[in-house]
């Protein structure tokens, strides 16, 4: 009986094995060699990539090197492309916040056929390929496209050419991400009861208020759901900022790319990556940490 | 008039049509109106150009029609080999997808698995890397493992990509079948298999289909790690879409661009329902 238990606990592992273990072997040990041959180890698993390669940093004998780290951090596009990929993500994910949660709650609010309509509208970028987005998008908004058409005929021909700028790339961003946002928020809020806003409203709150104080609170989870992956979205982003964006300084995701493949220089690149998922952690901090509060409340609550 | 400013929102207009609109309703007009520009004009447009003859700026439709360039796209043979190419990847990734995850989500949904949720962060993270940083390494060890230019190589590469929410949407969804269904089927006489295959499965469905769908669709639109490992043995649309953007006249991208986002239309026709029932909402809180 206790064998056959065993048994059964052991077929349960290993159900539950095969994704774990592709991403382990396909994904954490890749990262960890990278993060080796950018600290200036070439050999063993990295000798492949290193065989070939450019103005590599080699260890030599010591532990570790932070050569690699320096050198990229005293590029001038280098640091360029980092300030552009950070305020990039801030901004476009502060209008993905934004226009999210206006559409998921006005959907809320009026429970009609034209709120569900227009929640239904705004997924419909999540099933255009990221490619075809973009270059819609680079069409549509820069010279000759309809929005600079639709300015002159307005009488606005200092109207900004938008192609290849960074603002382009926070447009089509947003574009990309804005389904996931009304998702996660439309889903959060089908979990709040109406009466809830109305008593807020009842007692004197502006609707504005009664959002913030009121709704935002109790759809917190969603809320940074959101925000957490859209912006990792948006920092590792690659066809984005690649088709829409501006030559230099452009995404660190296209530069990297761009240092390994026209440079030669995956060392570089690697390092451009440990930066990039830096700050993809610091950005799923706050996920984590309201994933684990949530679960510890909600099992409290059934048990 | 005095207008209390704490209820914004009963501001009064002029009639319109006899009915009475609050300031609210006409911005919500304007809003709505606005994002269906943003959200459907780049795609319009793009229709526009696959259909144009002769379309000069500043005009805001083509000023010639032609069905020219869709001649021309048919005509040429590497694009149509892209195209098949492409819809072959595409089921094999999902299908093998479905094999690896399907199993893990029910196990990470039922069973108490140790680390579970260490596990599902750890998938997690490992989505959070920047994919080139990746690739760079792969590359390294796919050479090694002489999966370069090989049709596994690129399965691999593209089933790497849908493994997180192969996962964690359809852990959702069986979390969600209440479990007072399945102790009455095994109540009533039926078996461990017959109560996931009548009760369960059926249950789950929406969810896994969501899964199933955006993985054939990650894996039509997966260009990067398919362009490192494919090229040349294996030009998909979306590979063959980046070089046709830099080489070719808007016409042509705009007549492939038309073609490469059909399947994904009918797909989200026909899981738009239980997407938007919270099906992939449900699966990031894990």
């Amino acid at each position: 009986m206790v064998l056959r238990k065993r048994l059964g606990r052991l077929g349960q592992l290993l159900m539950a094995i095969p994704p774990v273990a592709l991403i382990a072997v396909f994904i954490g040990f890749p990262i960890v060699v990278s993060v080796i041959y950018t600290l200036g180890h070439l050999g063993g698993p990295n000798s492949a990539v290193s065989a070939v390669a450019q103005h590599q940093v080699s260890a030599d004998g010591h532990l570790v090197t932070w050569r690699a780290y320096t050198q990229v951090f005293g590029e001038h596009g280098f640091r360029a492309a980092l300030v552009a990929s950070v305020w990039v993500t801030v901004v476009a994910v502060a209008i993905v916040l934004v226009l999210s949660w206006a559409i998921a709650l006005y959907a809320w609010q009026t429970r009609s056929r034209s709120g569900k309509a227009l929640s239904s509208l705004a997924i419909v970028p999540m099933f255009i390929p990221v490619v075809i987005g973009s270059y819609a998008i680079l069409q549509f908004w820069s010279y000759g496209g309809f929005v600079k058409t639709i300015a002159d005929v307005l009488g606005m021909p200092g109207f900004p050419d938008l192609g290849y700028t960074l603002p382009l790339v926070v447009v089509a961003e947003v574009w990309v991400s804005v389904p996931f946002g009304v998702l996660v928020l439309a889903s959060g809020l089908a979990g709040t009861p109406p009466s809830v806003f109305e008593a807020a409203r009842d007692v004197g709150a502006t609707p504005i208020r009664a959002t913030w104080s009121v709704l935002v609170p109790m759809n917190l989870l969603p809320t940074i759901i959101v925000v957490c992956f859209t912006g990792i979205s948006v920092l590792g982003s690659f066809t984005v900022p690649y088709l829409v964006g501006p030559t230099a300084p452009n995404l660190l995701g296209p530069e990297a790319t761009e240092t390994f493949e026209s440079f030669n220089e995956p060392q570089q690149a690697e390092v451009m990556a440990m930066v990039l998922f830096g700050l993809a952690i610091v950005v799923a901090v706050p996920y984590i940490w309201a994933t684990y509060k949530t679960n510890r409340h909600a099992a409290g609550r059934v048990s | 008039m005095t207008v209390d400013a704490s209820v914004a929102g009963r501001y009064v207009v002029p009639r319109y049509r006899g009915r009475r609109l609050s300031i609210v309703q006409v911005a919500s007009g304007v809003g709505v109106a606005l994002l269906f520009v943003f959200i459907f004009g780049p795609l319009i447009w793009l229709m526009l150009w696959a259909f144009a003859g002769v379309w000069r700026y500043p005009h805001l439709l083509p000023q010639q029609w032609s069905l020219s360039w869709w001649r021309q796209v048919f005509d040429y043979p590497q694009l149509a080999r892209s195209v098949a190419l492409s819809f072959i990847f595409a089921p094999v990734v999902t299908a093998l997808s479905a094999i690896v995850c399907l199993p893990a989500a029910y196990a990470f949904a039922r069973f108490e698995v140790p680390g579970r949720r260490g596990l599902m962060i750890m998938l997690f993270s490992a989505n959070a890397f920047p994919k080139i940083g990746l690739y760079i390494t792969i590359a390294g060890l796919f050479y090694a493992l002489h999966l370069m230019g090989t049709f596994f190589g690129v399965v691999l590469i593209q089933l790497l990509g849908t493994i997180v929410f192969m996962t964690w949407i359809p852990t959702a969804a069986f979390a969600a079948v209440p479990r007072a269904l399945e102790e009455a089927a095994r109540d009533v006489g039926a078996g461990r298999l017959r109560t996931f295959f009548s009760v369960t499965l059926p249950l789950a469905a929406p969810g896994i289909l969501v899964a199933i769908v955006l993985a054939f669709l990650a894996s039509l639109d997966e260009a990067q790690g398919t362009f490192l490992v494919g090229v040349p043995n294996y030009v998909t649309m979306p590979v063959q879409m980046y070089s046709l953007v830099s080489d070719y006249p808007p016409e042509a991208a705009a007549v492939f661009s038309v073609l490469l986002a059909v399947p994904s239309v009918v797909l989200m026709l026909l899981v738009r329902r239980h997407i938007m029932g919270g099906a992939l909402a449900r699966g990031f809180q894990i």
